[in-house]
């Protein structure tokens, strides 16, 4: 059985899953990174390898999220995929009518607009992260409650509380004046809800033309008060597609498999023994200029792999030599 | 005297150029290449809510201070943009940081020439005007080849097979240019590197993705204000076009226009159904510009505008009501912007025109 690796390295969490040719679920994970995310993927493709089927072999690996690169460097990546089109292209395939994907991450959020199955329109947050997953879990741990129970009290609420949206510390501070006033946690709660989709359409949404069928995935579409404040805003039921979190893997798992099968090319995917390898991340400023660029590097057995972050190519060409 | 002037693509080729036939080069600072020291130079004295261009041009005349400038030449107009206080704003900011350097203004709205011309005879005082002009002439004849080149060099990047190899040769070209002293050897060494482009080994992939990169002058010249953009497009397989360019400034703003020639007519004409009239900066030039690519068969629009930037906010709000339908990129530019972020989009924005060409039935051309 051909089976393909679509690995999406996010901020947050790491997502590994396995695709057959069907595009059929066969394996997956999800974990934090934990800011490791060396570790992660080795661990991740332990786990996949044990989930695996006796006669599944991988035929392609791709990558995606903003760790794209350095997973595409450990894994022997056959293809290295930005994780807008990755989010499109699962999402086109669990909901091939969708028109509008909203994607909201742990520390970025997308929407993705879709008219007759391509991709016309996206938009993602540049300069804020405050409506974003990790402000979420910031804010549950203020309010002492865990980021799994954070839906059921928002689906409790009756009168939510209204939150300022536009800034995280603003949020808090209104959060905690609300939680002085005496707010029941579950208005608070949904409260927060609501701000955060106020200051997602605000941001990242604005002047997108946000048509039914609505999708929404990334890790925060487990949180049901965030359904909810979506599905009140437009008045309509915002779909969220089964493995909502893993939806980036799998599109670039999708990718690969099309790639791989269009240009009749064999895998190079470095192979399960990657997991007993050492990497070495580490990181300089090069002085060559006044630029400063910090550069970062990974390295196996004192061989460096590759490089990221220069400005010119000086140290792209030292790794050829 | 030693004049500074700010660093603005490849503007100091001609000026140096111009100073050399003169004899006055003791009398021209160079100012560096932009570096993040001249964009943390410029932030840090500028107003928060500056614009790049005006954060960037200070930070480079800060570094001319530093190189022994007692003269500075910035420009001045009386758009409708923040241009026109660039130079009294910024000369204030010297002065408080203990720079006493002199600001000579170039007014880029009205009498460029006389403005130019004047600037440089304040340089070397005892050479006849005839000298003056066809020193000039000596020096933008180095700009229109820099541009001859570049376009080359912009349609090489997208299909080149070892990417990079075009912009080292670009590289040398401008080295060259810059060493060239006399008018033949211009266009001996324009030859010999759009030659040398033209062997560059290419993929046999025809008709790449092609994109129109529009927005502010001054973001869309700097390759440093726009983070290598037109290169990264580049490393993509697109081909870049862009209108503005030096040499396109001077040979209408300096010359045809008083001619009668306008320059951007057709652009104008072309965004009248949607905003008829100057938005100050390149606004207008944005939209109508969109619209001309759109005709052209372009498959894209990638739009630079400045953080804060009026004009350009305005055009980026009336592009999507224009009648073409042509995928726009809209990237801001500011310190803030991380190039990560900005590849991301890159990435995603070229998906998605080859998933238009695909759907429309024609060939991928994916050089990737």
């Amino acid at each position: 059985m051909k089976t393909y690796l679509g690995v999406d390295v996010g901020s947050v969490t790491t997502k590994l899953v396995l695709i057959n040719e069907n595009y059929d679920l066969v394996a997956s994970i999800y974990s934090r990174t934990q800011g490791n995310p060396v570790d992660m993927i080795k661990k991740g493709l332990q786990k996949i390898r044990n989930q695996m089927p006796q006669e599944a072999q991988i035929a392609g690996v791709a990558t995606t999220g903003s760790g794209r690169q350095l997973a595409g460097v450990m894994l022997g990546a056959d293809l290295v995929k930005n994780e807008i089109t990755a989010h499109a292209v699962a999402a086109m395939h669990y909901v091939p009518d969708v028109q509008t994907i909203f994607e909201i991450g742990g520390q970025d959020s997308k929407i993705i607009i879709v008219r007759d199955g391509i991709v016309v329109d996206f938009g993602m947050n540049s300069v804020c992260a405050a409506g974003t997953g990790s402000f979420l879990d910031h804010q549950a741990e203020r309010l002492n409650i865990r980021i799994e129970d954070f839906g059921s009290h928002a689906m409790r609420s009756q009168n939510p509380a209204r939150i300022a949206g536009r800034c995280t510390v603003f949020a808090e501070s209104d959060m905690i004046h609300k939680q002085q006033m005496g707010y029941p946690i579950d208005d608070i709660v949904y409260g927060l809800s609501q701000s955060l989709v106020r200051n997602y359409l605000n941001n990242v949404a604005l002047g997108k033309a946000i048509l039914p069928k609505m999708v929404f995935q990334g890790g925060v579409a487990f949180n049901q008060g965030i359904i909810r404040a979506f599905n009140e805003t437009f008045h309509t039921e915002v779909f969220v597609p089964p493995h909502n979190e893993l939806m980036g893997a799998i599109g670039a798992a999708m990718l690969v498999h099309e790639e791989m099968r269009d240009d009749h090319r064999k895998s190079s995917f470095a192979g399960f023994g990657i997991s007993n390898t050492e990497y070495k991340i580490s990181s300089f400023t090069c002085k060559a200029c006044p630029n400063l660029c910090e550069i970062s590097q990974i390295a196996m057995d004192g061989k460096v792999l590759a490089r990221w972050g220069a400005r010119c190519d000086m140290w792209d060409r030292i790794d050829k030599k | 005297m030693k004049l500074g002037i700010p660093h603005f693509g490849n503007v100091y080729v001609p000026m140096k150029a111009i100073a050399q036939q003169l004899g006055i080069t003791d009398a021209l600072i160079i100012p560096p290449p932009m570096t993040q020291k001249t964009l943390n130079l410029g932030v840090k004295y500028s107003p928060y809510e500056a614009c790049l261009p005006y954060k960037l041009t200070l930070g480079s005349l800060i570094e001319t201070c530093e190189l022994g400038a007692n003269t500075l030449a910035q420009a001045r107009g009386s758009g409708i943009c923040r241009l026109g206080y660039y130079a009294k704003n910024q000369e204030q900011i010297l002065r408080d940081l203990g720079y006493s350097a002199k600001f000579l203004t170039i007014d880029v709205s009205h009498n460029k020439l006389i403005s130019i011309l004047r600037l440089i005879k304040n340089l070397a005082n005892d050479a006849s005007w005839y000298e003056i002009s066809s020193a000039f002439f000596f020096g933008i004849s180095k700009l229109f080849a820099l541009d001859k080149i570049e376009k080359v060099v912009q349609e090489i990047r997208a299909i080149e097979v070892e990417k990079g190899t075009a912009n080292k040769i670009y590289h040398e070209a401008i080295r060259n240019i810059d060493e060239a002293t006399k008018r033949k050897g211009i266009k001996d060494i324009t030859k010999e590197y759009i030659e040398k482009l033209n062997h560059i080994e290419k993929n046999n992939k025809d008709h790449p993705l092609k994109v129109g990169v529009v927005g502010e002058i001054y973001v869309v010249i700097e390759p440093f204000a726009n983070m290598d953009i037109e290169e990264e497009l580049g490393k993509l397989g697109v081909e870049v076009e862009r209108t503005m360019t030096l040499s396109r400034w001077v040979k209408y703003s300096l010359f045809l226009n008083y001619l009668g020639a306008d320059e951007w007519r057709k652009v104008h004409h072309l965004a009248k159904p949607y905003i008829d009239h100057d938005v100050g900066g390149d606004g207008w030039e944005s939209v109508g510009e969109k619209i001309l690519f759109a005709h052209k068969g372009f498959d894209g629009i990638v739009h630079l505008a400045p953080f804060t930037c009026m004009p350009e906010i305005v055009a980026q709000n009336v592009m999507p009501s224009t009648r073409e339908d042509i995928p726009v990129l809209a990237v801001t530019c500011d310190e803030q912007q991380g190039k990560q972020g900005l590849l991301t989009r890159l990435e995603a924005f070229v998906d998605l025109l080859e998933f238009r060409r695909r759907k429309n039935g024609r060939r991928i051309y994916n050089t990737r």
